[in-house]
């Protein structure tokens, strides 16, 4: 059990946990994420170490309120309760090197995962720029991304009630894809990184390799142990077939295999879908 | 004990759940024997002696096996003692007797030479060893002859860390706990066990068995930290430097993959994944449980060792056709004889000398069919006995929407990469003694074979403790002369 020393809203569908975890907090690195089991009928979720007490023993999570797993920890966990379990720090940590000229991307609540990494690079003597693209109420991190980097610069895309959540999507994506050809169209640039829903993370590379820009993008498939053991978060880099969790998670976006990696973090869709609409029906059914 | 005995020829059968009933359910199939069937089993043992009884060379801890039968017999009209004096003859060599009662390929070892199998059946060594177990942990005996022990025990102020709580480790944990070392166990997953817990389903070792075997282990004040892999948590050169030695016995974790086209596709799944999404996860209880897996209607599962035939009964349990396909024939099935019983009454198909080429799509990233070349077996036996296969040049194409690959796995990544670990073909190298290349640090079960038994992997952690206490024992005096 480690326990929650802090919960809120930081934004709309964004919660902070600042968490007892010492055995985490002690040697995780940029780029490293954690397999967080909530609940005792829960799931293994990999989510990322926002920033880190090394001393003090705790972690901060940022996690956005996505589907059933996500939903229940933000409901249902409270602070001076325990989260069952956090294995890590797993994966590779990203490469600590002076690369020059940085543009670090994050969509959504990808932008929380840049964080420490960006951080880090600014830290060694980079030029780094960071680039958030997300919907008007979801903004997160601005104060601490600016005090961190060279320069954050901020997108926000207003979020039209009368469409649906993916149609609202596709203005982000578009956004996204806008605002790094500007960029990369004005300036110079030695290195693009990104974290972000993959399709976004395939729509900004489509406009990077116009510019032959060097690019390192954080995947996401779907894992379960984390560990190199179930071969769940497998992904095809360079004609090859990778483990995320263990070779990865930050690959050559040049080299990814993006049908493949899109369509697989797709594969539970209809069930995890379903399980989250029984879960806020009993929701409803339980607040009467 | 000289008591006449009329031969019995026949094995006293266990019950067992009906196949309907149990291609229904993830609950036990076999039911295992009452006290009074147990006697009665017992008594058709003959006893040979035990420098001869071949039943005790086969079993690869060597234990007393007419010794702990004879205890039920001799005992008959007090249960309790009965069990609790075999339990104490098997615990002499095995401390997981009602995992290895279940999942010992017993026909290839402890009754693979019986002496009754001269005139009828042999002894069924592996359901007397259950209900022992079995007995005991119901009735609390097993803890009793636990606490019987403890007070002996003599604190040495010496820590031994062991990476990994499967069967190998389990064991060193507890046989060192009992020799008065400060044991930390160190595993990855949320729950300690391995195999035990996350691949063997079940309905062939329920769970709340395991449990008790790890809450014992507690009980003698072994310390498990769950959620710590070691190599990204804790690193070994800082286990090497915390504890007076260490134990790998982190298991063959990695699967093995086909490399073939469309791998990646989806409805494709590795046994380890599909069996801790079932076991570990519980995702035949989806959504109480919030793990996912998606079963299809036709399956195919690549393999045939005991993996296999776990991943294609889990899979039948969710209702649907199941095909077993393998490229060797029958005769070179590696899993337990009883598990392909089963897996046959339950209605799994068997498919053999086919051998996956490539896997097929059907347009949107799902898996739809298999394409198989056809093998043909020829005189000639490999290394392991196993018929030489050649491919035919013809093909046949089977439709599957799901697909479990279960043809193996190597050595986890993470500790094999430690500088100055000896490693050959991702197995870690070690002596006699169990001890690898880095005095002080030994390693066992999976971790050193390659995907072996249950009962090897407890084999070498008793061994390995063994040497461990040794080596400790001369730390300890070179410290204090
Ligand atoms: C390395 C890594 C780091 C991550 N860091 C963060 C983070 O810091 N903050 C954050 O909000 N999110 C992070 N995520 C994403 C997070 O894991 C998913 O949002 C979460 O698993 C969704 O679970 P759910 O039950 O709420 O949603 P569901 O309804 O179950 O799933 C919605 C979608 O989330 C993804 N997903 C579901 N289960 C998993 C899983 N076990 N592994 C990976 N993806 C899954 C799938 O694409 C799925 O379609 C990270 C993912 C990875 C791989
Ligand atoms: C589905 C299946 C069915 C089987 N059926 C049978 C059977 O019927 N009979 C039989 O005799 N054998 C069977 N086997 C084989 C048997 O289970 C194994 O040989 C045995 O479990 C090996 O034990 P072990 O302790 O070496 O490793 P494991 O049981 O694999 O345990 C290793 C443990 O180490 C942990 N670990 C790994 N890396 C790290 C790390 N870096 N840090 C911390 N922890 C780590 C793992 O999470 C795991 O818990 C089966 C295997 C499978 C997969
Ligand atoms: S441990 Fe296995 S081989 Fe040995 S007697 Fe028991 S069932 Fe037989
Ligand atoms: S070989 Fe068979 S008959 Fe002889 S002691 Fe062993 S179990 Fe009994
Ligand atoms: S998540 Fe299981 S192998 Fe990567």
């Amino acid at each position: 059990m480690y326990k929650i020393l802090e919960k809120r809203e930081i934004a709309m569908r964004n919660t902070w946990y600042k968490v007892h975890a010492p055995h985490v907090a002690r040697k995780v690195q940029p780029g490293q994420f954690v397999i967080v089991r909530a609940f005792k009928n829960g799931e293994r979720i990999p989510l990322t170490p926002v920033m880190w007490d090394r001393e003090e023993g705790w972690i901060v999570l940022i996690v956005f309120t996505r589907g059933k797993t996500t939903a229940r920890m933000a409901a249902e966990l409270r602070e001076g309760d325990g989260i069952l379990n956090i294995a890590g720090p797993l994966g590779n940590p990203v490469e600590m090197k002076k690369f020059g000229k940085i543009l670090a991307i994050g969509a959504y609540t990808g932008i929380v995962e840049v964080y420490p990494i960006a951080k880090a690079w600014q830290e060694l003597g980079n030029d780094v720029t960071t680039l958030h693209v997300t919907f008007e109420p979801m903004v997160v991190l601005k104060d601490e991304m600016e005090r961190a980097v060279g320069r954050h610069i901020l997108e926000t895309v207003p979020i039209d009630m009368t469409k649906s959540f993916p149609e609202n999507m596709k203005n982000v994506t578009k956004r996204l894809t806008e605002k790094a050809r500007e960029l990369l169209e004005k300036e110079e640039w030695d290195l693009v990184f990104m974290v972000g829903p993959s399709g976004d993370q395939r729509a900004v590379f489509e406009v990077v390799k116009e510019f032959g820009v060097p690019m390192k993008a954080d995947l996401h498939p779907i894992m379960v142990d984390g560990t190199g053991m179930c071969g769940a978060c497998r992904v095809t880099v360079g004609g090859e077939v990778k483990f995320a969790c263990i070779d990865g998670p930050e690959f050559d976006a040049y080299k990814v295999d993006w049908d493949v990696l899109i369509s697989r973090s797709g594969y539970y869709t209809d069930m995890e879908m379903m399980a989250m609409q029984e879960y806020m029906k009993a929701l409803q059914g339980g607040g009467q | 004990m000289a008591v006449k005995r009329r031969i019995i020829k026949e094995r006293v059968p266990t019950p067992e759940r009906p196949p309907e009933e149990r291609v229904k359910s993830f609950v036990e199939v076999n039911l295992g024997y009452t006290f009074e069937l147990a006697v009665k089993e017992a008594e058709r043992c003959l006893q040979c002696p035990y420098d001869y009884a071949p039943c005790i060379k086969g079993c690869p801890v060597h234990i007393d096996i007419p010794g702990f039968i004879s205890k039920l017999v001799e005992y008959r009209d007090d249960p309790d003692r009965a069990v609790k004096e075999a339990l104490n003859v098997i615990w002499a060599c095995n401390s997981l007797p009602a995992t290895t009662g279940r999942v010992c390929p017993q026909e290839d070892q402890c009754e693979m030479n019986c002496v009754m199998g001269r005139v009828g059946d042999k002894v069924n060594i592996g359901k007397l060893e259950r209900f022992v177990a079995d007995y005991a942990r119901e009735k609390g005996i097993d803890e009793e002859l636990l606490f019987e022990m403890v007070p002996r025990i003599e604190k040495k102020g010496q820590k031994v860390a062991i990476i990994g709580a499967g069967p190998a480790g389990l064991t060193a944990a507890g046989e060192l706990a009992k020799l008065g070392y400060d044991v930390t166990i160190y595993e990855a997953l949320h729950e300690p066990g391995g195999v035990l817990m996350y691949g063997i389903p079940e309905f062939r070792l329920p769970k709340s068995i395991v449990e008790s075997e790890i809450d014992k282990l507690r009980k003698l004040g072994v310390k498990i930290l769950t959620d710590h892999v070691v190599g990204k948590t804790v690193t070994m050169e800082e286990l090497m430097k915390e504890y007076d030695a260490v134990f790998i016995a982190s298991g063959a974790g990695t699967p093995r993959l086909v490399d073939a086209p469309g791998i990646n596709l989806n409805g494709i799944y590795t046994a380890n994944e599909f069996l801790t999404r079932v076991n570990l996860m519980k995702a035949y209880l989806f959504p109480e449980y919030d793990t996912p897996v998606k079963v299809g209607k036709k399956v195919i599962v690549i393999g045939a060792g005991n993996t296999a035939m776990d991943a294609a009964r889990s899979a039948r349990r969710f209702g649907v056709e199941v095909t077993i396909a393998y490229r060797r024939g029958p005769e070179d099935v590696s899993a337990r004889v009883e598990e392909v019983e089963h897996a046959k009454e339950e209605g799994i198909k068997f498919v053999y000398f086919v051998n996956p080429v490539e896997f097929i799509g059907d347009g949107n990233g799902r898996i739809k069919a298999v394409k198989f070349e056809k093998m043909k077996p020829l005189d000639e036996r490999d290394g392991r006995g196993k018929r030489k296969i050649v491919g035919t040049g013809e093909y046949v194409t089977l439709e599957a929407d799901t697909v479990i690959i279960a043809i193996g796995k190597h050595p986890n990544r993470l500790i094999v990469n430690t500088p100055g670990l000896k490693v050959e073909r991702g197995k870690i190298v070690v002596d006699e003694n169990l001890m690898t290349s880095i005095p002080g640090v030994f390693a066992g079960g999976d971790a050193i074979r390659g995907e072996a038994t249950v009962i090897l992997a407890m084999g070498d952690g008793r061994l390995a403790a063994k040497a461990i206490h040794e080596y400790l024992t001369k730390k300890r005096e070179s410290k204090n002369a």
